[in-house]
C-alpha cells in the first residue's frame, strides 16, 4: 500500500507546476540512450520486413541483407491466395481481432471492478482473497492444457473461438495492477464525495473509478491485447487451421513440408502486426492523455 | 450533507424510504465487494481450479497419454523426480537464465521508465517503440535470434570477428546459451516492464517531486528517494511476475533450439528449462508420460512459490515510502 | 473528458458485443449453408504441403456430395496435437497424416484408428514395397495407414567441389567407387579431404550419416517381436563407429539437418555431400538457387535407404469412416501419387510406379539432369524391411544429440555412446 498522505489538496495553480522536476528537459545523452533502445527494439522487426520484401534466399544471406527489397506486395498477395497458402489468413486476422478485443475489454473492466473492491471497499476476507488472487498466478499454462481441453470438449467449444476467449476473461495480473493503481491514484475524498451524493458502489465505480483509471486502463488494455494477440500454444491445440487465430495461421504458413518460404512467413508476420500497431496508435494517445492529466481526473 | 430531510409533516412518509435506502445501502456495502470480485473467481473456478485438481490427481498415477489404462502409484513420480538428474539440470538452467535475464532487465526497465516519465520530444513515439519487441511475432523472433547467435554465419560472431574475437559456439556451450537466451528474454520483456513502471509512476503525486526539488535533489536523487520507494509495490509485483514467468520459461528456449534440439534444449540439455522438460515428457517426444509431467508441474509450482517468497522478502527491504 | 471516456467505453462494449454476436451468427449461418451444399464434409489433417489441392478438386468433381477440407500445421505441432486429440477423444480429423517417425507410436495403439483391411487394404499390399507397407501394420495385423510417399535415399553432391578436389564427378563413376559400403564412402572422403577447397568438408552432418546407415539396418532399434535392441544390435554400434570415424577423420562439418547453419551451408557450399531423400531436392533448390547445375545425385552406399515418408490414416473419431477410407485410397492410388510426384517431387511409394517409365525416366535439370527417378526408385526397391517401434523418434533424437556432443567437443565418443544408451533406456522405460 502506498503510504503517502492524501490530505494535500490536489489542485495547484499551473505556475507552481513549473517547479516540478518533470519539466526538466532531457539532455542529449538521454536521447542517444533512448534512440539506442529504440533501434535495438526495432531491429528484428525491421529485419523481418527486409526478408519479407525479398525472397527465401535472403534469410540466410551472409553478410546479412539490410535493405528492403521490392517483393513485399508480391508476397502479401501470395498470402491471401487460397491456392498457394492453405491457411485462411483473412479469417485468422478477423478471429484474432475479435478474440483480442473482447478479452481486452473484459479484462480491463473486470480487473478494474475487482481492483476497486480490493483497494477501496471494506469486506471480510479481503486480504486473504487478494492473496488467493495472486496465488492463481503460480499455475503454469502448460499444466492446464489437457484438462482445459477436456473441459472444452464438454462445453462443445472445440474449434470455436469461444474456447480461446473464455479462459482469459479476467486475469490476476490485471486485478493486481488495477488494485495498486486505484489504491494510490484515486483519492478517498472523491469516493466519499460521491457517496455523499447518494452513489452506491456500482455508481461510484462507473462514475468515479473508471474515468480515474484511464492511464492504467490504457496500459493494461494494450498489454492484454498484445498478449492475447500473441498467444500461440493454447489456440494451436484447441483451434484448427480452418478457424485459426493469427499466430496459428502464421505457424501454418511456416509449415510447408520440407521447404519453408521464409519471406512468405515473415510477410505473414508483418501483416499480423498491423492491427496491433493500430491498437497502439489508438491507445497510445490515451496513455499520453492520461499522463498529461496527472493522476487526478479533470 | 445531502438534502434528504423533509418537513415535519412528511417525516413518516420520508422515514420509510429512508429506512429502505439504509437497508439498500447496507446491503450494497456488504454484498457489492463480493459481487465485484466474483467474475474473477468464477472464471478461475471454472478454468483454473479444475486443471489444478486434475493434474494433482494425475501426478499420482502412471498415466500415459495414449495408453488405455493407468494405475494409482501415490508419490512414486515425485520420488523418481528427486533422483532425476535431467530434472535437476533443468532446474539449474532455469534459475541461471532467470538471474541473467531478470535482474538486469528490471533495473533497465526502471531506468527507461524514469526517463520516459520526463518531458521529452517525441514522448509518445519512444513509449510505443519500447513495446515493439512484444509486437514482433514469435516466429520472426526465433528466426532472428538463431541467426544472430549462429556459429558460422551469425551476426554476433560476425561483429566479434571484426574485433578479432574468436567465434563463439553460442548454442552448444552451457553458459553461452544461457547468455544468448537471456539476451532474447531481455529484449522481449524490458519494454513491457518499463511500461508497467511508467503507468504506476503516474500515480505518484507531483508534490513529492516538487518537495524534493525544493530540497535540492536533482533527477537522480529524486529517482532514488521518491520514485523507487513510491514504486515499491509495483516493483515487488514485477519481481513476482518475472519470477513466475521466468521460472516458467518455455517459448524462447524452445524456439532457440530448432528442430531436434527444440525440446531437449540443446544436444547436452544445456538450456533445457523445467517447462521444456515437462513438455518433453508429456507431449514433445514419444514418451507421453502424463503422470510424470504432472508431478514436474507441481514441483514447479512449489519452486515458484518458494522462490517468489524469497524474492518478495528481498525486495520489500527497499526503504518503504514515508509520508 | 469523463463523459467522453464513459461514452467510449460504452461504445467499445457495444462493439465487442456486436462482434461476438456476429461471430456466433456467422458461424451458424455458415453451418446451415454448408449442410445445404454437401452431404458429407471430410476433414484431412496434414503437416506442411502434401500437394493434394488439385486432387481434392478432382475428387469433389467426381463425387458430388463430398466436400474436402484440409488442415495443416508444422511437423512437431501436428503430431503433438494428434496425440492430444486422440487421447481426449475429440478434435481429430477424419483423415490424419502420420509421418514414419511417429507411425510406430500408433501401430502399438491401433484402437484409435480404423482397420483399413475393412476397406480392402489387404488387396493393396502388393502395391507397396514390403518395408513401407509393414510400417503401418500393427502387431495384431491391423492396417492403420496407407503409404503416401517414400523418402528413399541418394547422395547429393557438389560437382564443382568434387572437381576441385580431384574426384570424378559423374554419378555412375561415384556409384562404382562407394556403392558397396560406407567404408568405401569414407575412403572417398579421405581422398576429398586431401585436396578439399578451404572451409569445406566431405559430409554435412554426422547425424545424417548415422541415420542413413541405421535406416538400412535390419533389424534396427527394435526386434521383430517389438523388443528394444539398441544396446545389443551390432548394426547400431557399427553405424556409430562409422560415424565416429568420419568425425575423427575430420570429414564432418558437424551440422544438424534443418538448423540455421545447415541451411546456410547449402548456400555457402560448406559441405560436398549430403544424404538426400527425394523430397530434399526441392529443399536444396529453395536454399541455393544460385547453385543451379552444381549439384548431382549418385546412388547411396550399401543399397537402399529411407528418410521420411508418411501415411494416411482414418481415425475412429470420424463420423464418415467409409467415405474417408475411400478418399484415402484415392489419394494414395498410383495415379494420384504420380500426379504429386510430377508437381512436388515427393517420391511415390507404389512399386508399379517405382518401376514405371514415367518415374524412372524423370530427370531434374537443377541436378545436372541426373536420372533422379531411377536412382530414388532403385533405392526404394532395394530397402529391407525394418521393424519400427513406438520410441523410434526418441532414439533418433538421442543419437543426434549424442553425435552433436562429440562434434562440438562436449564429450568423448565413449561417454557420448554411454549417455545415448542411457537416454534410449529412459525413453523406452
Amino acid at each position: 500500500m502506498v503510504a503517502h498522505s492524501q490530505a494535500v489538496p490536489r489542485r495547484r495553480r499551473r505556475s507552481q507546476r513549473a517547479v516540478s522536476r518533470r519539466f526538466d528537459s532531457a539532455g542529449p545523452f538521454t536521447y542517444v540512450f533512448l534512440i539506442l533502445v529504440v533501434m535495438v527494439s526495432l531491429f528484428p522487426l525491421y529485419w523481418s520486413l527486409v526478408v519479407a520484401s525479398h525472397d527465401n534466399a535472403a534469410v540466410f544471406a551472409y553478410p546479412p541483407k539490410l535493405l528492403p527489397g521490392s517483393n513485399l506486395f508480391h508476397n502479401i498477395h501470395k498470402l491471401f491466395n487460397p491456392d498457394l497458402v492453405s491457411v485462411d489468413f483473412a479469417k485468422a486476422l478477423v478471429n484474432s481481432a475479435i478474440v483480442s478485443s473482447v478479452v481486452t475489454v473484459t479484462v480491463v473492466f473486470f480487473s478494474a471492478l475487482a481492483g476497486f473492491a480490493f483497494a477501496k471497499l471494506e469486506f471480510r476476507g479481503r486480504k486473504l482473497l487478494f492473496v488467493l488472487v495472486l496465488a492463481t498466478l503460480l499455475v503454469p499454462v502448460q499444466l492446464g492444457l489437457i484438462p482445459l481441453y477436456i473441459e472444452m470438449i464438454h462445453f462443445g467449444w472445440l474449434n470455436s473461438i469461444k474456447a480461446v476467449i473464455a479462459p482469459n476473461l479476467v486475469t490476476a495480473f490485471g486485478v493486481f495492477l488495477m488494485r495498486q493503481y486505484i489504491a494510490g491514484g484515486v483519492p478517498n475524498e472523491l469516493i466519499a464525495a460521491a457517496r455523499v451524493d447518494g452513489c452506491n458502489s456500482w455508481r461510484v465505480f462507473w462514475h468515479v473509478i473508471l474515468p480515474a483509471v484511464r492511464p492504467m486502463a490504457a496500459v493494461l488494455g494494450l498489454l492484454t491485447f498484445m498478449n492475447t494477440w500473441n498467444d500461440f500454444l493454447w489456440p494451436l491445440i484447441v483451434l484448427n487451421a480452418r478457424n485459426p487465430t493469427v499466430q496459428v495461421a502464421v505457424a501454418g504458413i511456416a509449415a510447408p513440408a520440407y521447404t519453408p518460404d521464409y519471406s512468405l512467413i515473415l510477410a505473414g508476420c508483418f501483416i499480423s502486426i498491423l492491427p496491433l500497431l493500430l491498437v497502439f496508435l489508438l491507445l497510445g494517445r490515451q496513455i499520453v492523455g492520461g499522463i498529461m492529466q496527472g493522476a487526478v481526473k479533470g | 450533507m445531502s438534502a434528504l430531510s423533509g418537513t415535519g409533516s412528511s417525516d413518516k412518509v420520508v422515514a420509510a424510504p429512508r429506512a429502505r435506502r439504509n437497508l439498500l445501502r447496507r446491503l450494497d456495502a456488504k454484498l457489492s465487494p463480493y459481487l465485484f470480485i466474483s467474475p474473477f473467481f468464477l472464471v478461475f473456478g471454472v478454468f483454473g481450479l479444475f486443471p489444478l485438481g486434475y493434474t494433482a490427481y494425475i501426478s499420482l498415477t502412471d498415466r500415459n497419454l495414449l495408453a488405455p489404462v493407468s494405475h494409482f502409484i501415490g508419490l512414486h513420480n515425485y520420488a523418481l523426480l528427486l533422483h532425476d538428474s535431467y530434472f535437476w539440470n533443468s532446474v539449474e538452467n532455469t534459475f541461471a537464465i532467470w538471474i541473467l535475464a531478470t535482474v538486469p532487465q528490471l533495473l533497465l526497465a526502471l531506468v527507461i521508465a524514469h526517463i520516459l516519465n520526463t518531458k521529452l520530444h517525441a514522448r509518445t513515439f519512444f513509449r510505443m517503440a519500447i513495446l515493439l519487441p512484444q509486437v514482433t511475432s514469435l516466429v520472426a523472433v526465433a528466426l532472428i535470434f538463431t541467426q544472430l547467435f549462429a556459429h558460422d554465419y551469425g551476426f554476433v560472431n560476425y561483429v566479434f570477428g571484426k574485433f578479432g574475437v574468436h567465434h563463439i559456439y553460442w548454442e552448444s556451450g552451457r553458459v553461452s546459451s544461457w547468455v544468448a537466451l537471456s539476451v532474447m528474454v531481455m529484449w522481449r520483456w524490458t519494454g513491457y516492464n518499463a511500461l508497467i513502471y511508467l503507468a504506476a509512476m503516474q500515480s505518484i503525486p507531483e508534490e513529492l517531486y516538487e518537495a524534493a526539488a525544493v530540497d535540492g535533489a536533482r533527477r537522480f536523487r529524486q529517482f532514488i528517494h521518491v520514485t523507487v520507494p513510491m514504486l515499491r509495490p509495483t516493483i515487488i509485483f514485477t519481481v513476482i511476475i518475472s519470477t513466475i514467468g521466468g521460472l516458467q520459461l518455455f517459448t524462447e528456449p524452445y524456439l532457440f533450439g530448432q528442430s531436434t534440439s527444440g525440446v531437449t534444449g540443446g544436444s547436452n540439455r544445456q538450456y533445457q528449462t523445467i517447462v521444456m522438460y515437462l513438455y518433453e515428457k508429456f507431449l514433445g517426444s514419444t514418451q507421453f508420460k502424463f503422470g510424470y509431467a504432472a508431478a514436474i508441474a507441481w514441483c514447479l509450482v512449489l519452486l515458484i512459490a518458494l522462490f517468489g517468497l524469497v524474492n518478495y522478502f528481498l525486495v520489500s527491504r527497499i526503504r518503504s515510502a514515508e509520508s | 473528458m469523463k463523459s467522453i471516456f464513459k461514452r467510449r467505453s460504452r461504445l467499445v462494449l457495444v462493439v465487442a458485443a456486436v462482434a461476438v454476436l456476429a461471430t456466433v451468427s456467422g458461424l451458424s449461418v455458415k453451418g446451415a449453408s454448408a449442410a445445404k451444399r454437401s452431404n458429407v464434409t471430410l476433414t484431412i489433417d496434414v503437416f506442411g504441403d502434401f500437394g493434394y489441392h488439385d486432387l481434392y478438386k478432382q475428387y469433389e468433381a467426381s463425387h458430388p456430395g463430398i466436400t474436402i477440407k484440409e488442415d495443416t500445421e508444422g511437423y512437431p505441432e501436428h503430431h503433438a496435437a494428434l496425440a492430444q486429440h486422440l487421447a481426449t477423444g475429440a478434435g481429430a480429423d477424419d483423415i490424419e497424416a502420420i509421418e514414419v517417425g511417429f507411425i510406430a507410436n500408433y501401430t502399438t495403439q491401433s484402437r484409435y484408428f480404423v482397420d483399413l483391411r475393412k476397406y480392402g487394404a489387404s488387396k493393396l499390399k502388393k502395391r507397396y514395397p514390403n518395408w513401407k507397407y509393414q510400417q503401418a501394420v500393427a502387431h495384431n495385423k491391423k492396417v492403420i495407414g496407407l503409404g503416401t510417399d517414400v523418402g528413399s535415399l541418394g547422395i547429393c553432391y557438389r560437382t564443382d567441389l568434387f572437381k576441385k578436389a580431384g574426384l570424378p564427378t559423374k554419378p555412375a563413376a561415384l556409384g562404382k567407387l562407394w556403392g558397396k559400403s560406407w567404408s568405401d564412402f569414407l575412403a572417398v572422403g579421405k581422398r576429398y579431404q586431401k585436396h578439399a577447397p578451404a572451409g569445406t568438408k566431405f559430409i554435412d552432418s554426422g547425424s545424417n550419416l548415422f541415420n542413413a546407415i541405421v535406416a538400412q539396418a535390419s533389424p534396427g532399434y527394435y526386434s521383430k517381436s517389438g523388443k528394444v535392441i539398441v544396446k545389443s544390435n551390432p548394426q547400431i554400434k557399427a553405424a556409430w563407429n562409422t560415424t565416429m570415424r568420419a568425425i575423427k577423420l575430420k570429414q564432418d562439418q558437424g551440422l544438424v539437418a534443418f538448423h540455421a547453419d545447415w541451411n546456410a551451408g547449402f548456400k555457402n557450399g560448406t559441405f560436398a555431400t549430403v544424404t538426400c531423400p527425394a523430397w530434399m531436392m526441392g529443399y536444396i533448390q529453395g536454399q541455393a538457387p544460385n547453385a543451379d547445375g552444381k549439384w548431382n545425385i549418385a546412388d547411396v552406399p550399401g543399397g537402399g535407404g529411407n528418410w521420411g515418408g508418411s501415411f494416411l490414416t482414418v481415425t475412429k473419431q470420424s463420423q464418415h469412416q467409409k467415405e474417408a477410407a475411400a478418399l484415402v485410397k484415392f489419394l494414395t492410388s498410383p495415379k494420384s501419387e504420380l500426379y504429386v510426384f510430377k508437381h512436388t517431387g515427393n517420391l511415390p511409394s507404389e512399386v508399379p510406379l517405382l518401376k514405371s517409365k514415367a518415374v524412372r525416366s524423370f530427370r531434374n535439370p537443377y541436378f545436372n539432369n541426373a536420372p533422379v527417378g531411377k536412382i530414388f526408385a532403385n533405392s526404394a526397391l532395394k530397402l529391407k524391411p525394418q521393424p519400427l517401434g513406438p520410441h523410434q523418434g526418441d532414439f533418433q533424437t538421442a543419437s543426434t544429440n549424442a553425435i552433436q556432443r562429440v562434434e562440438q567437443h562436449l564429450q568423448s565418443p565413449k561417454a557420448a555412446w554411454q549417455q545415448f544408451l542411457k537416454d534410449a533406456a529412459a525413453a523406452s522405460g
